[in-house]
């Protein structure tokens, strides 16, 4: 009998599946999708709630525990989300410093996947651009983003444009670290690992960091 | 013999140690209310006392659930400091009860009262203004250490601005697991995320050192003890609260009106990593 691990996003379910001998699977669901019946050994996340679970871990906790091994004694991990963005610092082997933005959610996964959709784009299309939008507040940069397509700018350049934007808010927001970790659905847009690149040494850990820290 | 106007709890004897002489006209069953914010000066709060032993005091700071009043929209953006709305909210829905607001705009309180103090008063309210910046005579702060539930601890605090502390038992001093730096928050179920030996700093410790206005004292934290750094959103002490809270790798949260989930959540991952 397999034992279950979710970690329930805003948009995305990141689910962790070990079967009797041990064997670890990972899936991505639609949070939509969730089956309500299934029970889960821990749950973290926003839309877990309501679901039938033996318990809940804060996300920054279950962030921090999933990370620790890849972390070390000192580093940083970011976990970039489709509505909020948390961080986590260890120095000298012990936790030091976290912050978690959940006010202003709309410049994060779900605004991006949001404009790829409207724009009829693939992620692959974007290319990481030297240019950047200001985008402590995300209605403001959708605000330049049409301004600049309808001055004839392409989408996909626009939007590579708002990635950089917010590639810089992460950075300014973990307090502008040499190395980052990253946890998350961005790990795999490349244009925003490249625009990220561009202020720290950015190193993708995928999106099962939170789901793998509710083992511990 | 001066006439002034007040109403049926006015205690005779005080009129008449005072001189002063009860104006029949206004004198009403319900007007029995002293509102106060902040920490008053003591000897005005005594003389008030004195004057109107029946009175009830109300902390217009608090949040007593009042509907926003329209009035409250004449003087103030809706993007303020939650616990100055308080204040116009309590003091208009209270009007007709209302004797006299006691009104500290000194460092004891803040900017934002004074003008408030001052716009009360040109709606029609007895306002007086008082002062209270004294720092030499700091009270030992035995609430502050105690190991009582945070929310019991500042409520207490609070309380004791009118009422004293000679009712309260003696607390044993704890060792902080945790500390808590601010002022009350509007919402005190935010209070109730941490354990019991947490201690309390900031104002509100220097309220129960009887020093409001001491900065020294509110910037003082014990380095050692991981401390969340609370200011309610618009209000000045963010700026403290920040900088502390940097400075001693604390957390630095504001929060405006209510806790929501994610304020809880980033106080419990902090209370649990720490």
């Amino acid at each position: 009998m397999s034992s279950f691990y979710l970690d329930a996003g805003t948009t995305w379910s990141k689910i962790l599946e070990v079967k009797e001998d041990g064997k670890r699977t990972y899936s991505v669901l639609h949070s939509c999708d969730l089956p309500e019946e299934r029970e889960y050994i821990k749950t973290t996340g926003h839309r877990a709630k309501g679901l039938k679970t033996r318990g809940h871990v804060n996300e920054i906790v279950a962030l921090s525990k999933g990370s620790q091994e890849c972390l070390g004694n000192n580093g940083v991990i970011l976990d970039l989300g489709s509505r909020d963005a948390k961080w986590v610092k260890y120095k000298n082997g012990k936790f030091s410093d976290m912050d978690w933005n959940s006010a202003c959610g709309s410049a994060t996964g779900a605004t991006v996947e949001m404009l790829l959709k409207f724009y009829d784009i693939k992620a692959e299309q974007l290319s990481p651009q030297d240019e950047k939008y200001s985008i402590t507040c995300g209605i403001f940069a959708m605000e330049k983003i049409m301004d600049d397509i309808s001055k004839g700018i392409p989408a996909d350049i626009a939007i590579s444009k708002f990635i950089h934007g917010l590639a810089f808010n992460a950075f300014k927001f973990t307090k502008e670290p040499q190395e980052l970790l990253l946890s998350g659905g961005f790990c795999e847009n490349k244009c925003f690992m490249d625009s990220l690149n561009k202020y720290c040494n950015a190193l993708p850990l995928g999106r099962f960091v939170l789901v793998d820290g509710l083992l511990y | 013999m001066k006439y002034f106007h007040l109403p049926s709890e006015c205690s005779e004897s005080a009129a008449k140690t005072l001189g002063v002489s009860l104006e029949p006209e206004i004198v009403t069953e319900t007007r029995n209310i002293i509102g106060f914010w902040g920490y008053p000066e003591p000897a005005v709060m005594e003389e008030h006392k004195k004057l109107y032993p029946k009175a009830k005091w109300i902390d217009l700071d608090i949040d007593f659930g009042n509907p926003p009043d329209k009035n409250r929209s004449k003087a103030l953006p809706e993007a303020y400091c939650k616990i100055i709305k308080n204040i116009f909210d309590n003091a208009f829905h209270m009007r007709e009860n209302i004797i006299k607001i006691i009104a500290p705009v000194g460092k004891d309180k803040c900017d934002s009262a004074f003008f408030a103090a001052s716009i009360l008063k040109e709606e029609g309210f007895d306002v007086q203004t008082t002062v209270f910046e004294q720092t030499a005579l700091r009270k030992p702060t035995p609430l502050c250490k105690s190991a009582i539930p945070l929310r019991k601890k500042i409520e207490m605090i609070t309380d004791s601005i009118v009422n004293g502390t000679e009712n309260h038992p003696k607390f044993a001093p704890c060792e902080p697991r945790f500390g808590f730096w601010g002022v009350p928050p509007n919402d005190l179920s935010l209070l109730e995320l941490f354990p019991d030996n947490t201690h309390a700093y900031g104002w509100i410790r220097c309220v129960e050192a009887g020093v409001p206005a001491d900065l020294e004292l509110e910037m003082q934290i014990d380095p050692d003890v991981p401390t969340v750094f609370f200011a309610q959103t618009f209000c000045a002490k963010n700026q403290p609260a920040k900088y502390l809270a940097d400075k001693y790798n604390g957390l630095y949260i504001d929060v405006d009106g209510y806790v929501n989930e994610s304020v809880k959540a980033k106080i419990e991952a902090f209370l649990q990593l720490r």
